[in-house]
């Protein structure tokens, strides 16, 4: 579905089902350079299990209106606006890599509708290497191959997705080609340039689940550690065998860990 | 794993995830119909596609499921269905997008059962076709009308082996928001893969050069998951909320593979023309050395092709490969490895001459197939192409004298000697 924003088109899938702000509210909020299909396996299980579902597209990232946002601050005042504007109310937040940044300055700028905060592969910063930046600016098929390369476990890079017949490592690579160079440039240059994630994460108030994948060299054990160690009493899960992209490597798991917690913490009649 | 993997190691190992089981290393044949759900709940969801899984093997199955994964891997398409044969490919292809009234431009130069498909079946369903020389890209691009949904064609067209153009006709297909489907048989992924050129989606027999050894029927259809089905209004079915899911949104929720998922929920599903889970694992054993295979078809047609051009008895040779072809330069540009190994010539003497060959060679089998293993040779106007009308052969560059010749992995002496034999007879008739 399309909503104005601010004067500007939101995309957002709603799982198949419509929007109903009455219901408890499930955000999905994708990492650098991708979209709402990311969550593809995820978002139209809640929907049918009476959540109202927003898998949404950042500024400027396939269906939504540019210019994308520069800063994740930025990104996180979006987001408000977005939950203001639909009246979202009873909201559990599911974030991945970047989204988890935005999620965790949302979640400390906006606490007042928040029931749960789910963060997948994060730590609270995202340092970005000069080379993956320069590249997304002036070679982007090159950064594309460097973020999947490393955002993919192996089961990415055998192909092994858990859709028969899908290639989860292509059809991000598609995602992708359509958000650069600009989307992903400036989605790079705002994690690198977030600074807040320590203070953030202390001022949460709502519960917090964080997934740490095992494989992960874009999230590695160090960060999610720091990311761990500064939010209040997290509920903490490590999926061993998975790289940065949980919730298309290992969606079965994934999802029954963010079913559990958010079924626990903001219940849908 | 941190780089993507090349070409050879994804023919062995991409889609297959070893057997948590026993540790089976090949990928084993899932013989069954059904799967046991291990609730409810997981029931319902692989039902409204909210997680992937199987439930029956007309819509997905294990062993195809590898196949599948495995040829969308070598394409570098977003998501691939397979099913009982390539024409099954075609029809489910075309149907997942267009419907009564809609209309294809596509190429003269196509295998017969396209050709039919789209001239003689097709129209029955309401939907239409203009056919177009494979040469004459500016002419897809003045057929096209306003009802037109899709531009079809073969990279290497049959048997006339011209070359679709298809960084031109993709970019005519772009902009005016038209998919561009080729029908990829004759090249397969290790030759060219069709999507870096501007194609949308990718048709297979895979019964041919990707099997390879002649045993078992399928077809694949690879989504490229580079077309932008929501920038018009011209393709509902991708678009529009699907009743028998609840009303799903493909190209929402699925983005890059929504044209694929159309195929499985609808096509699958209500036509069901899948392919045999023992089919797939043969496939399978053939896919695992395609590059092994296509050089050596490559390398074989070149000796042929240098033997048949210096030969007495024959009066014309076609490949692209030859830079008498007028589809040299496309071949060596979309093409460098080599442009198959699919050859047609013409026997001096014609019709008679070309038939005596055909029934005196003893290693070259005289069959309607091509990219078998073992060299294939075959008289179109007689046999593949013999249900299309007399105009439509000339517009497909067949002769009465033609030969297709599909080069095999033979020891190319052999070849030689048996093709000598033919000549032989050809020539005794010639006499006549």
């Amino acid at each position: 579905m399309y909503a104005d924003v601010q004067g500007k088109q939101v995309f957002a899938t709603t799982g198949g089902k419509p929007f109903d702000n009455r219901k408890p509210t499930v955000i999905f909020l994708h990492g650098s350079g991708l979209d709402h299909t990311f969550w593809g396996l995820h978002s139209r299980f809640f929907a049918f299990r009476n959540y109202a579902v927003l898998a949404l597209d950042t500024p400027g990232h396939t269906n939504s209106a540019g210019p994308p946002l520069t800063s994740i601050e930025a990104m996180a005042d979006w987001l408000n606006d977005v939950v203001e504007e639909l009246d979202a109310s009873n909201i559990s937040l599911i974030a991945h890599s970047q989204g988890c940044l935005v999620a965790l300055e949302f979640a400390a700028r906006y606490p007042e509708r928040l029931k749960s905060v789910s963060l997948v592969a994060s730590g609270l910063a995202t340092p970005v290497n000069d080379a993956l930046i320069k590249a997304a600016e002036e070679d982007p098929e090159a950064a594309i191959a460097m973020m999947l390369g490393w955002g993919f476990g192996s089961a990415g890079h055998l192909h092994q997705g858990p859709i028969p017949g899908n290639s989860m490592v292509a059809g991000g690579r598609k995602v992708m080609r359509g958000n650069v160079p600009n989307e992903l440039a400036t989605d790079l240059k705002a994690c690198n340039a977030y600074q807040n994630g320590r203070q953030a994460a202390a001022a949460i108030q709502a519960p917090v689940q964080v997934i740490i994948a095992g494989k992960d060299r874009m999230a590695p054990a160090k960060a999610t550690a720091d990311l761990v160690e500064h939010l209040p009493d997290p509920e903490v899960t490590l999926i061993e065998e998975s790289g940065h992209m949980v919730p298309q490597e290992v969606p079965n798991q994934c999802r029954q860990l963010l079913r559990d917690f958010v079924f626990s913490n903001n219940p849908a009649t | 794993m941190s780089r993507f993997l090349n070409f050879d190691t994804l023919s062995l190992h991409a889609g297959q995830i070893v057997d948590p089981v026993f540790g089976a290393r090949a990928a084993p044949i899932y013989q069954t119909t059904s799967y046991v759900f291990p609730d409810t709940d997981t029931a319902s969801s692989i039902f409204n596609l909210e997680r992937g899984g199987h439930a029956y093997s007309r819509i997905t199955n294990p062993t195809v499921g590898v196949l599948e994964q495995r040829i969308a891997a070598l394409e570098g398409g977003s998501a691939a269905v397979c099913t009982a044969s390539g024409m099954a490919a075609t029809f489910c292809a075309i149907t997942a997008i267009l419907g009564q009234g809609d209309h294809i431009v596509a190429s003269t130069q196509m295998y017969g059962g396209n050709i039919s498909l789209m001239k003689n079946t097709l129209p029955r369903f309401g939907i239409t076709a203009t056919f177009v020389d494979p040469t004459d890209t500016d002419g897809f691009a003045k057929a096209i009308q306003d009802n037109t949904k899709l531009i079809y064609g073969e990279l290497i067209g049959n048997p006339g082996l011209d070359i679709l153009d298809l960084e031109a006709i993709g970019k005519i297909g772009a902009d005016q928001h038209i998919p561009f489907m080729v029908d990829a048989t004759f090249n397969t992924p290790y030759l060219c893969r069709c999507f870096d050129y501007g194609a949308n989606m990718t048709i297979h027999s895979v019964t041919k050069w990707m099997g390879g050894h002649g045993v078992a029927i399928g077809g694949v259809v690879v989504d490229g998951g580079n077309f932008d089905w929501g920038a018009t209004d011209k393709y509902p079915t991708i678009t529009e909320p699907y009743a028998p899911f609840q009303g799903i949104n493909l190209w929402e929720e699925f983005g890059p593979s929504a044209f694929a998922t159309r195929i499985r929920a609808e096509a699958m599903r209500d036509f069901g023309p899948s392919m045999a889970p023992m089919n797939a694992f043969l496939l399978l054993q053939g896919l695992e050395t395609l590059s092994l295979r296509m050089d050596k078809h490559l390398a074989n047609t070149m000796e042929l092709l240098d033997f048949l051009t210096n030969h007495d008895q024959v009066s014309w040779v076609n490949h692209p490969s030859l830079a008498s072809h007028s589809s040299h330069e496309l071949a060596q540009k979309y093409l460098p490895k080599g442009a198959g190994s699919i050859v047609s010539f013409g026997v001096k003497g014609g019709r008679e001459a070309g038939k005596a060959f055909i029934e005196n060679t003893e290693l070259a089998s005289h069959l309607a197939n091509v990219g078998d293993a073992k060299t294939l040779v075959i008289h179109p106007a007689t046999t593949t192409h013999s249900r299309i009308d007399a105009e439509a052969l000339v517009a497909a560059g067949i002769t009465e004298d033609m030969v297709r010749l599909s080069v095999g992995l033979e020891d190319v002496a052999d070849i030689k000697a048996d093709f000598e034999t033919g000549f032989r007879a050809a020539k005794r008739i010639a006499k006549v």
